[in-house]
């Protein structure tokens, strides 16, 4: 199992957190003219890294928050986790 | 207006499990009648909560849990609480001391099931279905977890003798209940 260190309430099993995808994602700024081709990238298109990857979990049997998580997709090695406004370096 | 509890007649009061023998059996109550209110402090708002009383309690940091005999205030996440009381007042008391612009209050009284543990073998009793390191979560400590899959708050009312509340969505109360029970047998319990 998985441990995550939540930015809220500390170090917590895998088990209350839910995965929430890829947190390199960035939305098309709003008002702004989207090509097709962008709208498609930002819905559909992801990913999938072998090594480091920043992604989005939830605490949600915990604080409810969500958070970001570096890790390892190949040995999930956790690296960092930060505050959902907060930036991985 | 009288709230029926989910346990109405599952909560059967006496001893079961391996309680013979034993000189210490786990104590199982439920706990009904409080009044349960949710806070949420607003994103937008810059109010400071340190001056903030309700029922003369703050509204505690991160894990803690505030308490006097008849209310408890519980740390639910960022800026967001839950006021357990027996005191018929406490709405009062809340929505004299928080704004309606920058704190949202809902009434969750009807929405939860709390079953009370006490007893030396509580602990045993949660490792086997909740992931918790509970090393460290003594008296006036609160947390949300899951027990056996079934999202669950737990506070720490006191750590001699163990005593723990946990909470759980209503509709999750019959599951709950038979989870911890089944927990419980191994060690024999005493429903009161």
């Amino acid at each position: 199992m998985l441990y995550i260190k939540c930015p809220y309430c500390g170090l917590r099993a895998q088990k209350e957190f839910s995965y929430g995808g890829d947190a390199t994602v960035k939305r098309p700024n709003i008002n702004e003219e989207v090509s097709s081709e962008d709208w498609d990238n930002f819905v559909y298109m992801r990913k999938s890294p072998r090594g480091k990857h920043i992604e989005l979990w939830q605490h949600i049997a915990g604080c409810r928050q969500w958070i970001k998580v570096q890790r390892d997709t190949a040995t999930h090695e956790i690296f960092q986790t930060a505050k959902v406004t907060e930036e991985i370096r | 207006m009288k709230n029926v509890s989910a346990l109405e007649n599952i909560h059967k009061h006496g001893l079961f499990g391996n309680y013979d023998s034993k000189d210490e059996l786990i104590n199982i109550r439920e706990i009904k009648d409080v009044l349960i209110y949710q806070i949420v402090k607003y994103k937008k708002s810059s109010i400071s909560i340190d001056k903030i009383k309700i029922d003369n309690l703050n509204l505690p940091e991160t894990l803690l849990v505030s308490s006097n005999t008849n209310t408890r205030i519980l740390w639910m996440g960022p800026d967001n609480w839950l006021v357990v009381s027996t005191n018929k007042e406490i709405e009062k008391s809340i929505l004299e001391n928080l704004s309606h612009d920058d704190f949202a209050l809902t009434d969750l009284s009807h929405s939860r099931t709390i079953l009370e543990l006490e007893g030396s073998l509580v602990d045993e009793v949660l490792k086997k279905g909740c992931p918790l390191n509970l090393d460290g979560l003594d008296e006036g400590k609160c947390s949300n977890s899951a027990f056996h899959a079934i999202t669950i708050t737990i506070d720490f009312i006191s750590s001699n003798p163990r005593k723990v509340r946990i909470f759980a969505l209503r509709s999750f109360g019959e599951s709950l209940y038979h989870s911890i029970t089944d927990a419980c047998l191994e060690f024999g319990y005493k429903a009161e």
